[in-house]
């Protein structure tokens, strides 16, 4: 007994408490509901039996059913809009950000600091100011396009199903950049500079330094940055209620909102479930890529 | 000898920070040159300069004839080794040795065919597939030495290279460095802190303080003839040893007011009678033979087998060295006996050598 209680003080036994800790509290909030999530997407689920655990076994129907809806093809085709376009905007806006606040200049962090205002703002007032931003009539972005001469005519951004989803993503990536050019200037300020002073003597040029230092150097930031944006992306939905609320007629829904909409809209929940398991298996491909890009930290 | 590097009235300014103060070096084709002064002096600046790293305020830089004060590194044709070697941790060593190359247009093979010439020179034939990471200290070094010659360069550059290597590695490759040097009849800049490897590999030494140049020439001339106090403490180890005294009635004597009884030692040139004087004493010239003119009182002994080192009861105290195991003890009287040639003396005001 009196071992059990020093190992706990002084050994081994300290270091599985807190990790046993961290393991209940994983299991209890994310474990568990995960479980009961892929389990409600095999079941029956309607208002009667909702408070019941055991239900009637589904199979796939639920799943037979999702893929075999109408705006099936146009949810998937507007989540890769929206996760691709987002996560390459992020990205290369942030990388270019990122690089040029490295360059030397007066108050160059307090303005890269500026820039985390839109991370810290609520997905939703980022939203209402992007809904204002985009207004078809009113827009800043219209007027902003029509004295530049780039377009003729009024967009609806919002209205228009062609560019509905084009508009969210917009909003996203603008809502993304800061958090992907701060882990990206954390990665950028890890290599050493004399890498680049020694590259710069061997006959490298700028662009030359950046191929060959700079974005090997980067691998394993850029492997976790594009797979925390997918993951990142897959989550965001404050945006969708309040630009477009998906539509107009499902011209601007994603996988996540869709899943919303048949829970607390249709109250399916089996549905919703399903949906969100499909998601599931995009996350894990995503943190499959972020393991493996962070497997061997590349480090003199 | 056609010089390689010809350095004219370099100045540079940080903000409000003289950093290079008039600088005049000039470094003839095939000389090993070696920079050296306590930290902060400028002897890094100096050397950044002449790779293009750090750009000059005023003067010249010219490298082969070829006026290069804005021309960046990548066109200056200069190698640098680093004190951090700088390898690039994402290349193997093949990598990093043909890394310049890949600028150069020079095809696949033959880099590969130059990598293991330049390899088997310098003894890395079987480590070019292994990462930086997986190299010891010394072999670090050596890719890095390996990167600089594969370039056959104008000029080469080393800023501290061997001191993050232990002891006894940093002492075989001085020699290996220097004997590398004279095989490929290479121009070398060698920047350092440590006088020894300044003294032992290079032809031309440059004692830098504070941005200036405070004497050059080769090793031994600035040992037996530093211009002044700051150089005469500098070089030699351990450091010379300064006495306060005065010149002597006769005026070829000095007398060293500071110590014990004021004991007089004879010169072999005139000076001004009752003039101060500070006279400089190296730790190895004191028992040179012949006979007793002062006895010092020992505090403390240290004897390594082949050499013993004393430090004197007297204020300022003095470090003796006598050869072999040392008959000393502590509390002894130590007979010194100093040759009238062995004696610096420096005005105490400027410090200039007189």
């Amino acid at each position: 007994m009196r071992r059990i209680l020093s190992s706990l003080t002084d050994g081994k036994g300290f270091d599985l408490l807190l990790v046993g800790i961290t393991l209940i509290f994983l299991i209890l909030l994310a474990g568990l509901p995960l479980v009961y999530n892929v389990l409600l997407s095999f079941q029956e689920v309607d208002m009667f039996n909702l408070a019941a655990f055991s239900r009637p076994w589904a199979g796939l129907d639920n799943y037979r059913e999702i893929v075999s809806q109408p705006e099936f093809g146009l949810v998937m085709r507007n989540t890769g809009i929206f996760v691709f376009g987002s996560i390459a905007g992020q990205f290369a806006f942030g990388f270019a950000l990122a690089i040029f606040f490295m360059a030397k200049f007066p108050f160059a962090s307090t303005i890269r600091g500026l820039f985390l205002v839109s991370w810290v703002m609520p997905g939703l007032v980022v939203g209402a100011i992007w809904g204002w931003i985009l207004a078809g009539d009113f827009g800043v972005l219209n007027a902003v396009l029509q004295g530049l001469g780039i377009i003729d005519e009024t967009m609806f951004w919002k209205s228009d199903p062609a560019l509905s989803i084009w508009a969210v993503t917009m909003a996203n990536i603008w809502l993304g950049l800061a958090f992907n050019m701060m882990l990206l200037s954390v990665g950028l300020a890890a290599i050493p500079r004399d890498l680049y002073e020694a590259a710069e003597l061997d006959g490298a040029n700028g662009f030359q330094r950046f191929t060959t230092i700079t974005v090997p150097m980067m691998r394993s930031t850029i492997g976790a940055v594009l797979a925390l944006g997918l993951i990142y992306t897959l989550q965001q939905f404050d945006l969708f209620p309040a630009i477009t609320e998906g539509g107009p007629a499902n011209s601007s829904n994603v996988a996540q909102y869709w899943a919303w909409q048949w829970s607390f809209r249709i109250f399916d929940f089996a549905k919703g479930a399903t949906v969100s398991v499909m998601m599931l298996a995009f996350v894990l491909i995503a943190s499959a890529v972020y393991v493996w890009s962070t497997r061997a930290e590349v480090r003199g | 000898m056609t010089p390689q590097i010809e350095i004219s009235n370099v100045d540079k300014h940080y903000g409000a920070f003289h950093a290079l103060k008039d600088i005049d070096l000039t470094i003839p084709k095939g000389s090993f040159v070696a920079l050296v002064g306590p930290s902060g002096c400028g002897k890094s600046t100096l050397l950044r300069s002449i790779a293009g790293l750090e750009s000059i305020s005023s003067g010249d830089l010219r490298i082969a004839g070829e006026r290069m004060n804005d021309m960046p590194p990548r066109k200056r044709d200069v190698a640098m080794v680093f004190q951090s070697y700088a390898l690039y941790p994402h290349m193997n060593v093949l990598g990093n040795l043909t890394y310049s190359l890949r600028f150069k247009g020079v095809a696949r093979a033959d880099a590969r065919e130059k990598a293991n010439q330049v390899a088997s020179t310098i003894g890395l034939e079987k480590l070019l597939d292994r990462y930086p990471r997986e190299l010891s200290g010394g072999q670090r070094q050596r890719v890095a030495m390996g990167r600089a010659i594969i370039r056959e360069p104008k000029a080469f550059l080393f800023d501290e290279p061997l001191s993050n290597l232990d002891a006894a590695l940093r002492v075989h490759m001085r020699m290996e460095v220097r004997a590398l040097h004279d095989r490929l009849g290479a121009t070398s800049v060698y920047v350092t802190h440590d006088q020894i490897e300044a003294m032992t590999m290079a032809d031309h030494v440059v004692v830098m303080r504070e941005g200036r140049i405070e004497q050059q020439g080769s090793p031994l001339d600035l040992y037996d003839r530093p211009a002044n106090r700051f150089v005469a403490g500098f070089i030699g180890s351990p450091a010379m040893n300064f006495v306060d005294g005065t010149g002597g009635e006769d005026g070829s004597s000095v007398r060293l007011d500071a110590l014990p009884g004021a004991p007089v030692l004879r010169l072999d040139r005139r000076i001004e009678p009752g003039r101060p004087v500070t006279a400089g004493l190296r730790p190895e010239h004191l028992f040179s033979g012949g006979e007793t003119q002062i006895t010092v009182p020992i505090r403390v002994v240290e004897s390594t087998g082949s050499v013993a080192y004393y430090t004197t009861d007297t204020d300022p105290e003095l470090m003796l060295v006598e050869q072999g195991r040392g008959k000393l003890r502590p509390g002894d009287a130590a007979p010194l006996s100093i040759a009238p040639g062995d004696i610096h003396l420096f005005d105490p005001k400027t410090g200039l050598a007189l």
